[in-house]
């Protein structure tokens, strides 16, 4: 008797945990977003050494810079969020409690290398064209 | 002030799935949400059904996600979270009736923590108690604090996922009793907790510090037991 225990996604990802599962939600995007960005990059010279013109299309999406800027923001977020967790970790007793401090920081040590990271992209981009 | 309440309504007599049922009531901004649900139940509808207890805090009968986050209702302030509030059951635990969910699960995930105090030495010559300093309490005093209402543990993204994680407020217990200078059961506990379903699933989503009703630093206590894990020091 009783409703099911099981929690969805959307319900999950509704629940008001503030800053902290915020960085949860991304560290957990960005890597899901690398994990894809090497999955295409794999199939994608797999399918170029056949020969089938498929491969130049999947080339076209991971070169893309909306797509460029995402993996940007995956693998800077996924290690500079890992670093901080790491950090906290190796010293609970004495930074844990500081964490909402140090999710700060992270925020802006990440606003200011992904800043830097995309304007590069995209001027990469514009020279291309 | 005039409170919109939406509160999530299921009976397992008659309903295959939960849906909202909105009230509005007149309301104090210091009416504690646990008055704005005793008003609806015994003015608007008696059908309401609700965990309570002391209704100050202690018991932790009344925990709830309350707008989306969980909360004890008998803390939390109309004030605090404004005219349109939202009450549901806790997540990752059956739905028994409306807002009580079966707590069976969380506390057969406690009962696995061992605790209790764990000593088989003969007690000391005098007779009385084994005596501590203020220091070796204070090592555990914030785990003391545990009202053991499942707020931490259904607020964790990986509970929510398997509920045969133990889950924050197990772990807090465990954290009492390791760090307990009178207690020698340390390495039956941190075997338990080494397991699969042990502390290796809490990925520090931080939730359950934002959600306990009583400031634990539930993250911290949880870091210090994965600590000790590796170290094999319970200073």
């Amino acid at each position: 008797m009783g409703l099911k225990r099981d929690v969805s996604l959307s319900t999950a990802l509704r629940y008001k945990g503030q800053g902290p599962f915020l960085t949860f939600i991304l560290h957990r995007i960005g890597g899901l977003g690398m994990a894809i960005f090497i999955t295409v990059h794999i199939l994608a010279t797999f399918v170029e050494k056949q020969g089938w013109a498929i491969g130049d299309f999947i080339n076209d999406i991971y070169m893309s810079p909306p797509f460029q800027i995402f993996i940007l923001f995956c693998v800077l977020f996924h290690a500079i969020n890992g670093l901080r967790i790491t950090i906290l970790d190796l010293f609970p007793t004495r930074l844990i409690q500081y964490h909402r401090q140090a999710i700060a920081i992270e925020w802006v040590i990440f606003i200011i290398l992904f800043s830097f990271a995309a304007v590069s992209a995209v001027t990469t981009a514009i020279g291309r064209l | 002030m005039e409170v919109t309440v939406k509160i999530f309504r299921y009976n397992p007599e008659k309903d295959q799935r939960g849906n909202y049922v909105t009230y509005k009531i007149e309301a104090d901004p210091n009416d504690r949400v646990l008055d704005v649900l005793e008003h609806i139940k015994g003015k608007e509808d008696g059908t309401l059904s609700f965990r309570r207890s002391c209704a100050h805090g202690v018991c932790g009968s009344d925990a709830m996600r309350i707008n989306g986050r969980n909360m004890l209702a008998c803390k939390t302030l109309v004030r605090d979270v404004g005219a349109n509030i939202t009450v549901e059951p806790l997540l990752g635990l059956k739905v028994a009736k409306d807002l009580i969910v079966d707590m069976g699960p969380f506390f057969d995930n406690y009962k696995k923590m061992l605790p209790y105090l764990i000593n088989d030495n003969p007690i000391p010559a005098d007779g009385k108690e084994r005596l501590q300093s203020p220091e070796q309490r204070a090592r555990f005093d914030e785990s003391t604090k545990c009202i053991l209402c499942a707020a931490c543990t259904t607020s964790c993204p990986s509970f929510w996922a398997n509920d045969e994680y133990y889950g924050p407020a197990a772990l807090v217990t465990a954290h009492r009793f390791i760090f307990d200078s009178r207690d020698e059961g340390a390495d039956q506990r941190l075997h338990v907790i080494s397991e699969t379903n042990g502390s290796v699933r809490c990925h520090t989503a931080y939730n359950c510090t934002e959600a306990c009703p009583r400031d634990i630093h539930i993250t911290q206590a949880i870091g210090e037991i994965k600590l000790a894990m590796v170290t094999g020091k319970l200073e």
